[in-house]
């Protein structure tokens, strides 16, 4: 049997080599400043877009106005009501805007983590995606948020971090190849929940 | 995909000689790359990081039979279906049985270097599957009918006239379009292909251990649509590809994104721990996973060579190296490339087939310096060159030469009168027009030696 003849390779290959230990947790990045501001600057960095609003109320007005250019949504079931755009839902192949929910955003890679549990196409195939932020899923560093998710893995997990892109035609980059060319992050308190805007 | 790396020295002509325009593209490219990636090592503690990650492979290599069973267990928990494969033909028996019991009539791909070692194209169309490239560079190479010729931009020897020209014959847009015109039709094209297809096809960026993840990087999106749509994920792992834990990813993704393109992160990165599941409205119904040896625990065995393992394909080597940039990929014949190819070649397919590719190097030493695993390779190099020595697989003149040379400079009083001779000979010589001699004096000045050998001015007392 295949498996049985590698790992028996692998284990007479190993009777060459001293066992080493692992190194241990990786010291990175420890930035100063907020939390926010750095999740921000990243994101734009790499081509997303950032809103934050202090109150729901606010995020709705925003809302309202936004969808305006969009004839079409696709929503996950993990968007609340207060924030889900009033305009007709479609499928998420034929939707002009797919809006889900971030399980955490990472500021150090200006990065969204988002869950297959609230459904993978809405995430990938309308070409604007509009993500919520709840202030209280802000985290600092990568390896705290896996870290955090370790115990609740679901089906798959994604990082998206700006709009999908590509530089393989001349070397020039051109947005929205296959994935959302245009993607939002808009960050505010959660719904009936005791959030700060400032954490 | 077979090596054909004996062509080297050829192709590498042929292509400097006929197609000047792909220097130009590769060493744009590359010299690009390269400068994201030093602003990517500056932002961070480099240093720092490459030995961290260094010491983490090396651990996972060292453990690597019990970091296997470990993974298999936790994808099997979760749902997968793990398979072992030791050669491309396991392999091709496995999608196979696969296709023919899923009907399984189109297949989407991720960008895989492995499905290219492989040969999994050329087995999905002989059994009549429709198999298309679904990232953008290989999707454009498929329409060529060319392969990889960079493991991160496969199409980085293409310009933009040539997809320009490419698209209007295939596409029908214009032969002036810009860029997002021919990407936009590309898009339109391939979203068709994804919305039917029954099997989506991928590699692995890593492979988490502890949690039986799956860690895919990508810029486009394709990779995640490919995983979350067609109704079967394959993912195509080499058993080296593993990570001990969860934690671990956090270093490797950012790692291997600075290393590559300068990014903090790919633009996506899946996670997939198991097939699609009651908590999921959708995903893949069922997904296979599958462990691939094909001469790699062969080469772990091989206390040289071995450290070539750790490398995490990110391609800086590739983009640093002044002998790659000159040719690109096409001209190593083997589906990797640049400083990784010519030390992986001979390890994976046997020294004798991956002649000359140890040669094709400098020796410049930029690549172990950029490797974000610190890979020594121009170490590896020498020793794969020395072996070929040892195993008579160089030239015989070379090694006629090195011989004479070696009893040359082993006996001084030898020495001495054999380089008095040339100094008096060689005027003459040159206006002959010797062949190694013609070949070193045609782009550079010629051999003047001088009056007195070093020795003799040493005896006489040098200032």
């Amino acid at each position: 049997m295949s498996r049985e003849s590698i790992l028996s390779r692998v284990r007479a290959a190993l009777s060459e080599h001293p066992r080493r230990d692992h190194p241990g947790h990786l010291e990175g990045e420890r930035a100063p400043g907020d939390v926010l501001a750095r999740f921000a600057e990243r994101f734009r960095e790499s081509g997303g877009e950032v809103q934050q609003f202090g109150s729901l109320e606010e995020a709705r007005a925003w809302l309202d106005e936004f969808t305006c250019d969009f004839e079409s949504v696709a929503v996950s079931s993990w968007v609340p009501d207060e924030v889900r755009p009033g305009l007709r839902e479609e499928e998420p192949q034929a939707a002009e805007l797919g809006v889900s929910v971030a399980r955490l955003a990472i500021a150090e890679t200006g990065s969204l983590l988002l869950d297959s549990r609230e459904g993978r196409a809405v995430q990938l195939l309308p070409p604007t995606h509009l993500v919520w932020v709840w202030t209280s899923g802000l985290r600092d560093r990568l390896s705290e948020a896996l870290e955090e998710v370790r115990e609740e893995l679901p089906a798959a997990l994604a990082l998206h971090s700006g709009p999908s892109r590509s530089a393989d035609i001349g070397q020039i980059t051109v947005k929205g190849v296959h994935g959302p060319g245009r993607v939002i992050a808009v960050v505010v308190p959660r719904p009936g929940s005791a959030d700060l805007p400032d954490r | 995909m077979d090596i054909a790396s004996r062509e080297y020295a050829r192709r590498a002509r042929e292509i400097l000689q006929h197609h000047p325009q792909v220097r130009e593209s590769v060493t744009g490219a590359t010299v690009n790359f390269d400068r994201h990636r030093r602003s990517a090592y500056e932002r961070i503690d480099a240093e720092a990081w490459r030995r961290w990650a260094e010491g983490v492979k090396t651990h996972l290599l060292t453990h690597l039979d019990r970091y296997l069973e470990e993974m298999e267990e936790n994808l099997r928990k979760r749902g997968a279906r793990v398979h072992w494969a030791e050669t491309p033909e396991d392999v091709h028996d496995l999608l196979r049985r696969l296709a023919t019991e899923n009907d399984v009539r189109r297949v989407v791909k991720g960008k895989s270097m492995l499905s290219e070692e492989l040969g999994v194209n050329r087995l999905l169309e002989s059994l009549g599957v429709e198999t298309v490239e679904t990232d953008l560079g290989e999707y454009i190479l498929q329409l060529l009918e060319e392969p990889p010729s960079h493991i991160l931009g496969p199409a980085i020897h293409r310009s933009l006239q040539d997809i320009r020209d490419l698209f209007h014959r295939v596409h029908g847009t214009p032969l002036d379009a810009s860029p997002e015109e021919l990407a936009g039709a590309a898009r339109r094209v391939l979203r068709q292909h994804f919305l039917s297809a029954d099997m989506g096809i991928t590699g692995a960026n890593f492979l988490v251990a502890e949690t039986g993840t799956i860690a895919l990087v990508e810029n486009e999106g394709n990779i995640r649509i490919s995983t979350s749509l067609p109704r079967i994920h394959v993912a195509l792992v080499g058993i080296e590809k593993l990570l001990p834990r969860l934690s671990d990813l956090s270093g490797f993704l950012q790692l291997i994104a600075g290393a590559a393109t300068g990014q903090r992160l790919g633009t996506f990165v899946s996670l997939i721990q198991g097939p699609r599941c009651a908590d999921s409205p959708d995903g893949p119904d069922s997904l296979h996973v599958v462990l691939v040896d094909n001469g790699r625990s062969r080469l772990l065995a091989d206390s040289e060579a071995w450290e070539v393992l750790r490398c995490i394909r990110c391609g800086a080597c590739l983009n640093i190296c002044p002998v790659y940039r000159q040719t690109g990929g096409h001209a190593y014949g083997w589906v990797y490339s640049g400083p990784l190819g010519s030390v992986l070649a001979p390890g994976l397919v046997g020294l004798g087939a991956a002649m000359p590719l140890p040669f094709a190097s400098s020796l410049c030493g930029a690549c172990e310096e950029v490797c974000p695993v610190r890979i020594p390779i121009p170490d590896l190099l020498l020793s794969w060159r020395r072996r070929a020595v040892e195993e008579g697989l160089t030239s015989s003149l070379e090694r006629w030469v090195m011989r004479g040379f070696s009893g040359l400079v082993t006996r001084p009083w030898l020495f001495a009168r054999v380089s008095r001779a040339a100094r008096l000979l060689l005027p003459f010589l040159r206006s002959r027009g010797l062949p190694v001699l013609r070949n070193w004096t045609q782009h550079r000045g010629g051999l003047s030696p001088s009056p007195k050998s070093f020795r003799e001015k040493w005896k006489e007392g040098i200032e």
